[in-house]
């Protein structure tokens, strides 16, 4: 009895994935739950494209409103962030401030944020930005606070300016930690102008759902629950595949330990010598 | 203290005059502001290292060598005494003077290899075609050539410590600081590395001034071995390591080599 190899994982994932769309599909046409508790992937895709017109506008609505939260948020993340992870006095005082002001379930500020800013795209964008803020924040001071001391000990002996420490040494040593976070934080920006538009609005896919639920309409609930999926999911992997072009040594930092294999310790060249 | 010159003959260095001295540090002490007061942490610290020479420190742990290096690098300033650098003070660091290398690689992961080996360069703006150059033909004295473009990541221990002294050599400073280099590798590889450094020395007659915790491999590098006390660190005793060059592994295995690590292990025991 020979252990069958696994299947690759990549293989396994696309199948999970077929085979819930199968579902989707399957089990509302058999009657198992009702269509009005889950309708079947063919009525939800036809009502997305019957109502196309009214889906893209929705979109536009909500991807304008995560790109200013997301720039919001990775901005003052970022600068934030460098500050205070970068001065150890502002450090000591604010983190633990900050730290855990990220547990508040930020969502309570909503209905203060459409006071101030009405039910318009600015209470969404404000309460979206601010809610992504907090990782980017945390993650940015986090990645400049752990970079090895010797890398800037190095640098200092090797002549580098104060400005050199940070643009060559400080800046892509917390590169991955910022990225982790920027990952982090446009996925919570996604899902704070979602949630704020489901609260109170007037527009957006989070609107769309409230409302067609508010009228017992499933597969336009369900059209518009796929598209915010679709968004989240593309949003991830193309933050994902910048973070792997931008953070080289990172990403490939795992796979290959060929130089373990002949490194050892004489390199042929050398020892001829 | 030490009459060394008749013993040392060192391929490729020009015999030097005692007098000429590339590091010459005078009373120099050092106290730290600690938690419960000032720590003493170097004493009265006074050394003279001939330009071209290789000088081992060791001394037990915390006794202030890396202290003491950082200080010769201008990388810390101490509290008291003077150092010179080829008659002049050192009190920032001056890469053009003094290179380092440091315990860890201290690679820039970000960086290949050769990116790395560049970078003092591109610090003071050198130009793209000179960086390359330099840059390989350092990478071709260290034995790496053809492992440019590898990040350090994809780097064994003993070749990330050859980018690392490729690095310090690439601005030809004469002077070699050098704090446990090899005190993250193996044994094997460590010996290896060792042999190649002095290869790499003896081509370029640069001053070494090395910190090592092991005793074998201080007797099999050195021109002179200064045994450090433990904490407030001063220098107890100055070694001539008479062995011929180029120093053989087969070395190791004699009686001479086996009297010199005995007295300093015979010190430091003395010193803890």
């Amino acid at each position: 009895m020979r252990p069958r190899a696994l299947p690759a994982p990549a293989k396994v994932r696309w199948a999970m994935l077929v085979t819930l769309l199968l579902a989707w599909e399957l089990v509302p046409r058999t009657g198992l739950i009702p269509e009005l508790l889950l309708p079947a992937l063919s009525s939800t895709l036809k009502v997305l494209y019957q109502d196309s017109h009214i889906y893209w506008a929705a979109l536009l609505v909500t991807l304008y409103e995560v790109a200013l939260a997301m720039l919001i948020a990775c901005g003052g993340g970022i600068i934030t962030g460098a500050v205070v992870g970068g001065i150890a006095r502002l450090r000591d005082l604010l983190l633990p401030v900050f730290s855990s002001l990220y547990a508040v379930p930020m969502v309570i500020l909503y209905p203060v944020f459409t006071a101030w800013f009405g039910i318009g795209s600015e209470s969404k964008i404000a309460f979206a930005g601010i809610y992504a803020f907090f990782p980017v924040m945390l993650s940015t001071a986090a990645g400049i606070r752990t970079i090895d001391p010797q890398f800037i000990l190095a640098a200092r002996s090797m002549g580098a300016t104060l400005t050199q420490q940070v643009t060559r040494v400080i800046i892509p040593a917390s590169l991955p930690a910022v990225f982790a976070g920027l990952r982090l934080g446009g996925a919570l920006a996604i899902i704070g102008v979602v949630v704020s538009e489901m609260l109170t609005a007037a527009a957006g896919i989070g609107y769309l759902v409230t409302l067609n639920r508010t009228i017992l309409d499933s597969a336009r609930v369900f059209a518009a629950l796929l598209m915010i999926l679709v968004l989240s999911v593309a949003y991830y992997m193309l933050a994902r595949a910048i973070e792997r072009r931008v953070v080289v040594w990172q990403s490939v930092g795992r796979a290959p330990k060929a130089a373990q294999a002949e490194g050892g310790p004489g390199v042929p060249v050398a020892a001829a010598a | 203290m030490a009459n060394l010159s008749q013993t040392m003959t060192v391929p490729g260095q020009q015999d030097t005059p005692p007098e000429k001295a590339a590091i010459e540090v005078a009373n120099l002490s050092h106290i730290y502001a600690g938690a419960q007061g000032a720590v003493p942490a170097l004493e009265d610290i006074s050394m003279s290292v001939g330009s071209g020479r290789f000088v081992v420190i060791v001394g037990p742990s915390g006794c202030g060598k890396t202290s003491l290096l950082m200080m010769l690098a201008g990388l810390r300033a101490q509290s008291q005494g003077t150092i010179l650098c080829h008659g002049r003070p050192i009190s920032n660091p001056d890469p053009q003077r003094v290179g380092v290398i440091f315990q860890e690689a201290s690679l820039y992961p970000w960086l290949t290899a050769l990116d790395n080996i560049e970078f003092p360069l591109s610090l003071r703006g050198a130009p793209r075609d000179e960086r390359r150059r330099r840059a390989q033909a350092m990478l071709i004295l260290v034995g790496l050539e053809g492992f440019g473009e590898r990040y350090p990541h994809e780097l064994s221990g003993g070749m990330k410590q050859r980018v690392s002294i490729a690095r310090g050599l690439v601005q030809d400073p004469p002077v070699l600081l050098m704090d446990e280099p090899f005190a993250a590798l193996d044994e094997q590889t460590r010996m290896t590395m060792g042999h190649e450094l002095l290869r790499i020395w003896s081509k370029t007659s640069k001053t070494v001034v090395f910190i090592t915790h092991s005793l074998t491999e201080a007797v099999f590098l050195a021109d002179e071995v200064l045994v450090m006390s433990a904490r407030p660190g001063r220098i107890i005793d100055r070694i001539a390591v008479t062995l011929t060059r180029p120093r053989t592994y087969e070395m190791m295995a004699t009686d001479a080599f086996g009297q010199l690590r005995e007295r300093i292990w015979h010190q430091i025991r003395k010193a803890d």
